[in-house]
Order: structure tokens, then C-alpha cells, then sequence
């Protein structure tokens, strides 16, 4: 492992068997067998992997509470960890620390129709909170593409979006309330089935803090009425350029999508080839725009859509006729994962956002890019939200072919900062764009947000080395180089 | 060090501050100072930032403003009208509430107080709206958040912690709001006649459809004579539901309304014009005109909302003259509390509702002894108290930012 992780605290690791003995005595599920705790050794981010000291399983909010306060007084770090899908590294463990995975918590507790909303334990899948309310019609808005596996608590660890978020938000707009634990075993309970709580907002906060200010153990969220109609239209251009005007003239016409997708002609092909989505094959770029509501709405939605696309030059469009269609259209969109995966046997995904305006000229630098790392690369973006993800492929057997793709994908998020975006805008920092951190940020700007995190946790046990470079104060280059094992400024203070 | 400064850009509010928290001076930070929200504070200093206006940048394709903070809200809204588009958590104007005439203030203040008008249990609240903004902290030192993107999950989202934080964190300079297309159309479909409870009743029966409501209140009968609409009828109580979209998606939710409640003996549809100048009317609390009295909030589970108006507004002992309004579709309630007694012993009475029910009171208006002594908020736990206290210390460590106003010692 390249990457700089916070110290190893040896009085722990010499400590350990003692640490396993006393977290024995407060909850029942404690792994610590080197076979039992790899499956927790890394997470969505798999190239890299770290074993904990152990790993707890709790099944009850005051066993969360216990485990933290015992650690806390003993000064042993914690990584807590919902499904383990993640794609930064987030809940990476680390050496010295205990692992306290949430798999235990995954009851749904209560469905309220009349409050529209749904309170669960932080574990249930994002999918699990639909399944459980669809039969009245109802489902849970953010729609991560992990979403069969991917725990709630993690949605707001992560501040989970997903392709309808244009329209319905992320994570952080469709929560109400959560339970959690701080680092010193303090239960709070903060919202609830109102929309407003008073003071800070504490649940705003919470929602995208990555696991560095508390352990979420229980979760209410709202829930929606399932629109009347939801059709799509597939529209396919000769330059990335015509679809980027063709989405930025949607937008400026007053329409908001529930859904609007770009892929680029290499992500076209490969998922075409994989899904057999029936994707135009002699397109640069190809466009899906959702439109939802009352069935009259969408028809003029599409017609609308149908028009701004052919004065923007589209070269083929296609309106879904039935929803089985409609549902193909996505089927290769969503796709994209395994798809790359069958041409390339290692690729990592970048998760840049940018303005809407840029994509061409993001685009176009990606490529460059790819040329000169001599690695492929193949691009989606959530149009409607300015969300690019690059996905870059390369060959874990060539050593030398991760820290290429790892650099290709650093330049492309300074990129994506130059141009007015930010480092991430769905899948987290972790530990994947840590480093990156100052590229956005100045000094004060980090130190404010390391006070916050003080202000939770004050030992610094809580998922550290995740977020916010390892260094105090952010090293002039933005990025902290490791040459053998030692960091280029071995005199700043560490965590 | 005292008075009033003016600074005219960041770089001096910056200096200010930082003077300050050497010499441990506290400071009130006014934007408009139209409005009297949170506690009364006395500060040997105060911060006017009247000079921190402008637009900075409209961007109506990326769908954002970046405007200076003390922006009148006003400006910006006439601004976004001009390019059909508006800010989604629907602003409120206090003015009515405070002057019994329109005054919005500044887009700082209303993100300060976190106010959102009645499209919030739709479109959410401001915080939601808000994407990114710089400020100068409690040290003196310039601070940024978040961006101009509306995704966005680079370290912590310090925009939510801003909004609704009375100017206790930070001084904001520069602020990014996310703007949504305007609607072509909207109607409201107005049922006459229901008592508190129907109306409860009747919010659930819509929202549990894809009609895509986007408002929802009800005034009862002794509250509603302030709406002078020709086709309102202002005698009896009024439930409306507003329907926003195209033209022809509207009228046809509305009849879908008309039939879902066709058993209901009086309804009435106010079209465009009409429509809008009620939820302006209702959002803007006009029907609090000018109140002499004690006004406040109540965010509550929108179960909760009959049980609290049946024991603070139709009670014959302590409500029969409070008057109230349901919005957010059962969400919020606002009272306005009549004849105060004078150990605001219903205040206390509310508050012990809210903590039993986790619903949440904020009084927007009240007198200056009030204001000097009681809490303006339900009050959080102690555990709650102790983290906002930290939260607090983090941003503005000397606490010379607004102190007290939120939480006295806070």
C-alpha cells in the first residue's frame, strides 16, 4: 500500500488479545480469526486491503454504545462499516482499530404511510426500504446504483445520489431523522417524522460525513407517492459538444428531468455489447432523458425533449413506447460496471462533478489524458447534475498500471476542481481522494473542518486517516508523495 | 472598541473579527435588522454588513446564483423571475409578520433563520437549496463550503450547519443558492368547511396519490377573513392544495382532486392568478399581520398536528383565542398566541408537547422581555446542548458571534 494511514498506536496492537477479551464481554459477535475478518478487509475501493484488530458485530444501539465508550476510554480507533460497498475506501480498517460493522441492524422498524416515511436500522438496503412500501404505491427516492446491496446507513455516511437526483435529491434531502452514537458512547437522537429540527443542523451534517462524527443505528426517511407515468427518451449525437447544448437547453427550458444520462462511445459500445441495450452503435455520445409525472405531463415533457434535441442536431432519438423499453434503455446504462469489466480486467471509477457547461471540455481533456497514460477510459455522467464518472481501466497483474490509472485519476479531478467542480460528488472522499483534499480546500478551510470533527470525537478515534489529509496542514503540492515508506515532511504533527 | 462597523468587502469583516476575538469584544451581526428572531442579545459592537450586496454571478442553465450575502432577497427573486426561474423552498417574507407591509430582508438572513415557505415539504427546505458560500469565522479567518454543483459530497456539507444557525458560526460573505425552472401553471383546489382534523385527514388522502402537491394548508374559520380573493370565500374554513406544472397536467390533477373529494358538499378552484396571490398571502403570514403577540412554529409529525391544535388552539380554556394555520401538509403549525400570560405558562405547555412528541417550536415573534429571558427554542437535551455547544467552539472559539442568540451560553 502506497497510501499514508495514521500511525499504529503499539500499545494497542500490544494490547490486543486484552481488547478481544474485554469486547467479549459486551457484545457476542466478535471476529477476530484471520478467516473470519477477511471478508472485512476492504471494501468497494478493492485494491486496497487492511485487516482490523477485530471485527463487532452489535446488534443493539446501547452494544454500539458500549463497544464505542470502551474503545474511547481505551483509546482504541474505530472504523465503523454498513455493507461494505463504498468506492473510496471509507470503511477501510485499520490496523490497530476495531471494525464495527452494522450487518446486524437490518430490521426495517416501522412503515408510516400517513407520515410518509420509513424508520429503519442502519443496515437494511436502500432497495429494502422500496420493497417494503411499494405495495402502497410508495418508494424511497435516492437511488445509488449499488442499491440491491448498499445499507441506508451508508446512503447517508455517503450522501448517496443516484441517477434521480436532479429531482429528487440525494441522501441528504430525502432523511429525516437518524440515531447515533458519538465516539464517547453518547446516544442522540437527532429529527425525526418532522421536517425541521431545532439548532445546528445536525442531520445535514451528519448526512456525508463519511463515518467521522458517529455511528448511525437508526435512520427515518421520507418516502414518495411512485409517479403516475415515467417514460424515456434515448438521443444520440455526433459530438459530445451537441449533447452537452442539448442538455443545458432542457434545463434553460424550464424542464427538470427525474433522470438524464450521457454515456460516451466507449462506454456505449461496451455496454451495448454486454447488456444488448440496442444502443445506436455510430454515435459519439448518447443522451437518456426520464421524464415522470401525470401520463399528459410526460407526453408534452417528451415532445418538448424530442424538439430541443433536434434543433441541438441529434442524429437519432428514440421515445420509449412501453416501460419494458423504457427499462432497456437503462439496462445497458446500468450496466456499465460489469460491462467495462469484461474489457478490461481492473478499472477504477472517478466520481468528479462539474458544471453542466464544461463537459465538453472536460471530456476532451480526459481523453488527452488517456493518451498519455496510455490507459483506456470510458465516461457516464449524470447530465442532469453535472456528476462525470470516469471509468479507467487498467491491469492490476502490471504493478505499475494501478499508480498510472491512480495518477490519470487524480489529474482528472484537478480537472474537474479547475474548471470549477469539485472532488466528488457522490462516492466520498475515503481514503481515494484524501490527498486531493487541498486542491479544493486551503489551509483554513481543512482546519475548520478538523475543529468540527474535534468537536464530535476529540480523540481523533473515529474512522481517522479518512477525508482529510494525514498531514495538519496542507503540504504546498495538494498531494502528499510517499518515497520509501517516509512522508516529504517528517517534522509536521500528526493525528 | 464599540459602535456600529460597516465593513465593504470580506477582507474587512475578516479584520473586524479578528480584532475582536483578540480583545474578546462580542459582536451582534445585523444584515437588514428588520426582524427580532432568537434571543435578545446586547453586544457592545455591532457588525452592520449592509455593503456585502450584489450579485455576484446567474448562472440560469447551471441553475444556480452566487450572490454577496446581504443581497436583498427581493432583488434576487425579481432577478430569477426574469429568466423564469425562482428559489424552490419558496421565500418568506417576515415583513407582514414584523411592519404589517412586504419586507423580505436579506438572502443572509433567511439563510441565517433557515426559512422556507410552504413548497417545503416538497422542494425542501433552504438548507437544501443552498450549495456552497464563503464566510469569516469567530477567529477572523475566511472560510468556504461546497460549490456551485448540486452534487457534491467533498467534506463535511458546512452549508447545512449554516443554514438556520442565527449567525452564531460565521459571518457569511458570499453565498451560492441552487434556482429551479418557475412552473408554467398552478391551481388551487380550495375544500371549504373541514375542521382541524378532517384537514389532517384530507392531507393524507392527497399525498398518498401522485398528484405531486405542491402545498397544502388549511386555515380555520376564525382565521381567515384576512384573504380578500373574488373566488374565496373568506366565511368559512379552507383547506387548499396547490397543483403546479403544465398547463394541461394541472387541470387535469385538479379534476383528479375535484373527484377524489367529490363527497365533500363545498369546493371552489383558484386559477393562476388567484393561486399565486394566495400562497403569497398564506406563505407570507399575512394573516399575523402586524401582531402585537407572541408568534411561533411548531414542526411536528404531520399525525401530531390535530392533537396540538385541539390542545393550544380549540381548548376553551387556553386557546380559544390563539389563532393558527396548518402548513407543510400537516407538518407545520403556526400560532399566535393571545393575551400572553405572564409566566408564559403556555409557552411551557407547548414546549412539553414538542419534547413529548419530537416535534420542534421556534417563536418567530415575541416582546423584549420574552426575547431577553425565555427561550425561543424547545430546547435541546443536555447531551444535544453540550455537542452544539463544541460545534459552536469550533467556528468561533472566543464565542464573540452573536452569543446567546440562539441558546443562552451558547
Amino acid at each position: 500500500m502506497t497510501l499514508q494511514m495514521p500511525q499504529a498506536d503499539e500499545l494497542v496492537l500490544n494490547n490486543k488479545e486484552n481488547i478481544i477479551l474485554d469486547l467479549k464481554k459486551i457484545s457476542s459477535n466478535v471476529l477476530f480469526e484471520n478467516e473470519e475478518i477477511t471478508p472485512y478487509e476492504t471494501d468497494g475501493l478493492t485494491a486496497y486491503k487492511q485487516k482490523p484488530i477485530a471485527v463487532v458485530l452489535p446488534e443493539t444501539t446501547d452494544e454500539v454504545s458500549k463497544v464505542l465508550k470502551y474503545c474511547f476510554n481505551n483509546n482504541v480507533k474505530v472504523v465503523p462499516r454498513g455493507a461494505g460497498t463504498g468506492l473510496s475506501g471509507g470503511a477501510l480498517p485499520l490496523q490497530d482499530c476495531i471494525l464495527v460493522g452494522l450487518g446486524k441492524f437490518n430490521k426495517i422498524l416501522e412503515t408510516d404511510f400517513e407520515n410518509r416515511c420509513v424508520v429503519a436500522q442502519p443496515g437494511v438496503t436502500n432497495l429494502a426500504i422500496t420493497n417494503a412500501v411499494q405495495h402502497e404505491g410508495f418508494y424511497y427516492a435516492p437511488d445509488p446504483s449499488s442499491q440491491i446491496a448498499c445499507s441506508i446507513g451508508g446512503n447517508i455516511a455517503e450522501n448517496s445520489g443516484g441517477v434521480h437526483s436532479l429531482k429528487y435529491g440525494t441522501t441528504t434531502n430525502n432523511v429525516l431523522g437518524v440515531e447515533m452514537v458519538l465516539m464517547d458512547g453518547t446516544v442522540l437522537r437527532i429529527g425525526g417524522k418532522n421536517l425541521d429540527s431545532e439548532g445546528y443542523d445536525l442531520l445535514g451534517l451528519i448526512t456525508g460525513s463519511e463515518g467521522l462524527l458517529g455511528v448511525i443505528t437508526e435512520v427515518t426517511v421520507k418516502i414518495l407517492k411512485k409517479p403516475q407515468s415515467v417514460r424515456a427518451v434515448l438521443i444520440g449525437f455526433d459530438t459530445i459538444e451537441d449533447s452537452g447544448n442539448c442538455v443545458a437547453d432542457i434545463i434553460s427550458k424550464g424542464i427538470v428531468p427525474a433522470g438524464m444520462e450521457i454515456m460516451d462511445r466507449p462506454l456505449i459500445k461496451a455496454t451495448d455489447d454486454y447488456a444488448k441495450a440496442g444502443y445506436p452503435r455510430d454515435v459519439e455520445s448518447l443522451l437518456i432523458v426520464e421524464l415522470d409525472g401525470t401520463e399528459s405531463e410526460v407526453d408534452i415533457l417528451i415532445e418538448k425533449v424530442l424538439e430541443i434535441s433536434k434543433a441541438n442536431k441529434a442524429s437519432y432519438h428514440r421515445a420509449s413506447a412501453s416501460d419494458e423499453e423504457r427499462l432497456r434503455f437503462w439496462k445497458g446504462r446500468k450496466a456499465a460496471f460489469p460491462a467495462l469489466g469484461v474489457i478490461s480486467p481492473d478499472y477504477i471509477c472517478m466520481d468528479g462533478s462539474i458544471p453542466r457547461n464544461k463537459l465538453a471540455d472536460v471530456l476532451g481533456e480526459i481523453y488527452k489524458m488517456s493518451k498519455k497514460y496510455g490507459l483506456g477510459v470510458a465516461n457516464c455522467f449524470h447530465a442532469g447534475d453535472g456528476n462525470l464518472h470516469p471509468l479507467i481501466m487498467y491491469d492490476s497483474n502490471n504493478p505499475k498500471e494501478l499508480k498510472k490509472a491512480e495518477e490519470f485519476g487524480a489529474d482528472i479531478l484537478k480537472y474537474c476542481v479547475k474548471v470549477g467542480g469539485v472532488l466528488t460528488g457522490e462516492h466520498g472522499v475515503g481514503i481515494e481522494k484524501r490527498d486531493l483534499m487541498c486542491e479544493m480546500f486551503n489551509d483554513n478551510d481543512i482546519q475548520q473542518q478538523l475543529r468540527l470533527k474535534k468537536a464530535f470525537d476529540d480523540k481523533n478515534l473515529l474512522n481517522p486517516g479518512k477525508v482529510y489529509p494525514i498531514l495538519h496542514r496542507c503540504a504546498e503540492e495538494g498531494r502528499i508523495h510517499i518515497h520509501k515508506g517516509k512522508t516529504k515532511f517528517p517534522d509536521l504533527p500528526r493525528f | 472598541m464599540s459602535g456600529v462597523f460597516q465593513p465593504a468587502n470580506e477582507s474587512q469583516i475578516s479584520d473586524f473579527i479578528r480584532d475582536s476575538a483578540k480583545s474578546n469584544n462580542p459582536i451582534e451581526v445585523v444584515g437588514y435588522n428588520t426582524k427580532a428572531i432568537g434571543r435578545y442579545i446586547q453586544c457592545s459592537q455591532t457588525l452592520d454588513l449592509s455593503k456585502i450586496k450584489g450579485i455576484v454571478e446567474y448562472m440560469p442553465e447551471e441553475l444556480y446564483i452566487k450572490v454577496c450575502a446581504n443581497t436583498s432577497m427581493l432583488e434576487v427573486m425579481d432577478l430569477l423571475k426574469s429568466k423564469k426561474q425562482m428559489l424552490g423552498f419558496e421565500p418568506v417574507d417576515y415583513g407582514y409578520l414584523y411592519y404589517g407591509k412586504s419586507n423580505y430582508g436579506s438572502v443572509g438572513g433567511a439563510i441565517g433563520c433557515n426559512l422556507s415557505g410552504s413548497r417545503r415539504f416538497k422542494a425542501g427546505a433552504l438548507r437544501d437549496h443552498l450549495l456552497g458560500f464563503r464566510a469569516v469565522n469567530g477567529s477572523g479567518e475566511i472560510i468556504k463550503s461546497g460549490g456551485t454543483v448540486v452534487k457534491n459530497v467533498t467534506g463535511y456539507d458546512l452549508s447545512k450547519l449554516v443554514a438556520g444557525s442565527y449567525g452564531t458560526l460565521s459571518v457569511l460573505s458570499e453565498v451560492v443558492l441552487k434556482v429551479l425552472p418557475e412552473p408554467e401553471y398552478s391551481e388551487t383546489f380550495i375544500i371549504y368547511n373541514l375542521d382541524s382534523l378532517q384537514a389532517i385527514n384530507a392531507f393524507s388522502k392527497v399525498m398518498k396519490t401522485s398528484l405531486e402537491i405542491s402545498g397544502a394548508c388549511y386555515f380555520p374559520k376564525n382565521n381567515i377573513n384576512f384573504f380578500r380573493l373574488n373566488d374565496l370565500d373568506n366565511t368559512h374554513s379552507v383547506l387548499a392544495l396547490r397543483v403546479e406544472g403544465p398547463k394541461k397536467s394541472v387541470i387535469e390533477r385538479v379534476s383528479s382532486l375535484q373527484s377524489i373529494f367529490k363527497e365533500m358538499k363545498k369546493t371552489t378552484i383558484l386559477e393562476l392568478y388567484q393561486s399565486k396571490l394566495f400562497w403569497k398571502i398564506a406563505s407570507n403570514l399575512e394573516c399575523f399581520s402586524n401582531s402585537p403577540n407572541v408568534v411561533a412554529k411548531i414542526s411536528l409529525a404531520p399525525t401530531d398536528a390535530n392533537s396540538f391544535v385541539k390542545q393550544f388552539c380549540d381548548d376553551p380554556i387556553i386557546g380559544i383565542n390563539n389563532k393558527y394555520f396548518i402548513d407543510w401538509a400537516g407538518g407545520l403549525v403556526w400560532i399566535e398566541i393571545d393575551n400572553l400570560d405572564p409566566s408564559y405558562l403556555i409557552i411551557e405547555k407547548i414546549k412539553k408537547f414538542c419534547t413529548q412528541s419530537n416535534a420542534h417550536m421556534t417563536i418567530v415573534k415575541s416582546n423584549m422581555t420574552y426575547r431577553s429571558t425565555g427561550s425561543f427554542l424547545t430546547s435541546a437535551s443536555d447531551d444535544l446542548k453540550s455537542l452544539t455547544s463544541r460545534i459552536k467552539k469550533s467556528f468561533d472559539p472566543k464565542s464573540i458571534l452573536n452569543p446567546g442568540k440562539m441558546y443562552a451560553g451558547i
